[in-house]
């Protein structure tokens, strides 16, 4: 009933965890058996290790978060020795999410995780981070940068290729265009929404960078618009991110058009939702009688 | 590490700011030691994305309490629960203080960081452990330990009203220069607190490890929100953080040779 086929993988349920709200799997596994999930989405892990951003990192905000965390990760080379093994003992979908800060860093790091003898279904890009060698402009707002990354990265790997969109660009569909040009399987969006806080006690801004990324509830109709501007533009699977918090949030990404989700900021209130929300999504099939919850892609009604 | 629905079993005003809430959590209470803290979602329509964050302030018989006083939101619909009522919390969460027996323990509170002091002086009492208790609030009205104040137990407050004067700090002197043991530090409290209580451990070469607090969204190392800035990793965990430290993951408690004076 849940079951989502796409190429050659198989998802149990359209619901994944988002990459960042879920660690490596393996902290919260006292709180909830991975196993029910349709896959999860690792931290970003990048070629050396990362110590992340001065705090402060995260504010809270009406319906959402602002963070700024850096991408505070192990490394690709501790990734492969402390973390890849234990995704053999996961009966889910993993995708490692890749970040970089050129072409060869991202190309790099995942040549390295592809020498490792690893059960992973393939890798999420993000492509939201400054390109050091274009004077810190994101990959993610050029689509020629997008296509240049997406090639390199698909020169390197037969495992799925998921490009994940920012949505602070001025036309996503020519980024996602320029995705699939290159070669992306997928497309997943959104990551989080340029924001911003403010104390007005101490007059400085909620984050150390200032600007951050803004999450939760509060973006989730930026992101359906966004799902589905790509949904009319090109013909890829494609996965809805972006205050997902109930299977209704899920039905309504799938109405504009996509094939899987991710739940991401809703873990931090509760690491359980993915599967309560997987549970939900099964009452309302049965509900409205849906033999195939897939069924539904798309099917949003307008003139 | 449980996600346990725990019954409240009393939610009291204990003085003129503090509240203390008794929770039925057998679960919880098992595993949890001294310093850690649970994470709790303040009711099921919680519209904010993140839980908030509490020191468990006792833990006896399958209870465990916290002690609060109402700041905001989450603050205020604890204060409105009643007995029977239940409550969604995530914990045992962070590490504890440990090594009790070789110097001799101060215990330094500050405002409501009086609840994982608390809890580690309970324990301490009931390993028989000779030590020192001082708890600092602005008021006297604010304390709610008035009755129990014996030779170790020293209560302060910033304007006079009640023992004395001024902070926790103003009563170290003649415990420290009374004794010719090595003696360690647990602290909790404001960061102006921590900050003097660290300085005042550095100047006379004492042991300190502070409870920090700060704001967190996960409670147990995956968002890393909860960064703080230290100056050697000796308490750290996960050995590719050399700079910074997650307060749930790599603390609360924190050597504060580690935490930069300021």
């Amino acid at each position: 009933m849940l079951t989502i086929r796409i190429g050659n993988l198989t998802f149990a349920s359209p619901v994944l965890t988002a990459s960042g709200t879920f660690g490596y799997g393996d902290e919260v596994s006292d709180l909830v058996n991975v196993d029910l999930l349709g896959g999860i989405v690792t931290k970003s892990v990048t070629l050396h290790p990362r110590e992340g951003n001065p705090p402060p990192r995260i504010s809270e905000t009406q319906f959402g978060m602002l963070n700024s965390i850096g991408l505070a990760n192990v490394g690709v080379e501790k990734f492969c020795k402390e973390k890849l093994p234990k995704f053999k003992k996961m009966d889910t979908h993993v995708f490692v999410n890749i970040a970089g800060y050129a072409i060869g860093d991202y190309v790099e790091t995942l040549e390295r995780i592809e020498v490792e003898d690893s059960t992973i279904s393939g890798y999420e890009i993000n492509v939201s981070c400054p390109n050091v060698k274009k004077g810190g402009m994101q990959f993610g707002v050029d689509p020629k940068l997008t296509e240049q990354l997406t090639r390199a990265l698909r020169d390197k790997t037969d495992k799925v290729l998921i490009l994940k969109l920012s949505p602070n660009v001025t036309k996503i569909e020519d980024i996602a265009q320029a995705a699939v040009a290159g070669g992306a399987d997928m497309i997943s969006a959104i990551n989080t929404v340029v924001g911003m806080g403010i104390d007005i006690a101490t007059r400085r801004p909620s984050l150390n960078t200032v600007f951050g990324g803004l999450s939760g509830p509060a973006i989730k109709p930026i992101a359906l618009a966004n799902v589905h501007k790509i949904y009319k533009s090109v013909s890829v699977p494609i996965i809805g991110i972006g205050g997902i918090s109930s299977a209704k949030d899920v039905i309504e990404f799938m109405l504009a058009g996509a094939d899987l989700v991710q739940v991401g900021t809703s873990n931090f209130i509760n690491p359980a939702i993915g599967i309560n929300i997987i549970s939900e999504l099964k009452s309302y099939c049965e509900k409205e009688n849906i033999k195939s919850l897939h069924d539904i892609k798309g099917t949003l009604e307008y003139q | 590490m449980r996600n346990e629905l725990a019954t409240i079993e009393s939610n009291e005003q204990i003085s003129s700011i503090y509240q203390q809430m008794v929770l039925s959590a057998p679960l919880i209470a098992k595993d949890c030691h001294p310093g850690q803290f649970i994470n709790i979602l303040p009711d099921s329509k919680w519209t904010h994305v993140m839980r908030r964050p509490m020191s468990i302030a006792s833990q006896s018989n399958g209870k465990i309490s916290i002690i609060y006083k109402v700041v905001g939101e989450g603050t205020s619909i604890l204060k409105n629960l009643k007995p029977c009522d239940s409550l969604d919390i995530i914990g045992p969460l962070g590490n504890y203080w440990t090594d009790f027996d070789t110097d001799y323990p101060v215990l330094l509170a500050g405002g409501v960081g009086i609840a994982p002091i608390l809890y580690l002086h309970d324990h301490l009492v009931i390993k028989k452990i000779p030590h020192h208790l001082i708890m600092g609030t602005r008021t006297k009205d604010e304390h709610f330990f008035k009755d129990k104040t014996n030779d170790s137990i020293v209560l302060t407050t910033d304007d006079g009203s009640y023992g004395i004067r001024g902070s926790v700090i103003n009563a170290l002197d003649s415990i420290v220069s009374g004794k010719n043991s090595p003696i360690r530090f647990f602290a909790c409290g404001p960061s102006p607190m921590l900050n003097a209580v660290n300085r005042f451990a550095t100047d006379q070469n004492i042991n300190c490890y502070l409870a920090l607090e700060t704001l967190m969204a996960c409670g147990f190392g995956i968002c890393q929100g909860c960064a703080i800035e230290t100056t050697n990793n000796s308490t750290i965990s996960q050995t590719y953080r050399n700079q910074y430290a997650l307060v749930c993951a790599d603390g609360p408690i924190f050597d504060g040779k580690d935490i930069p004076l300021c």
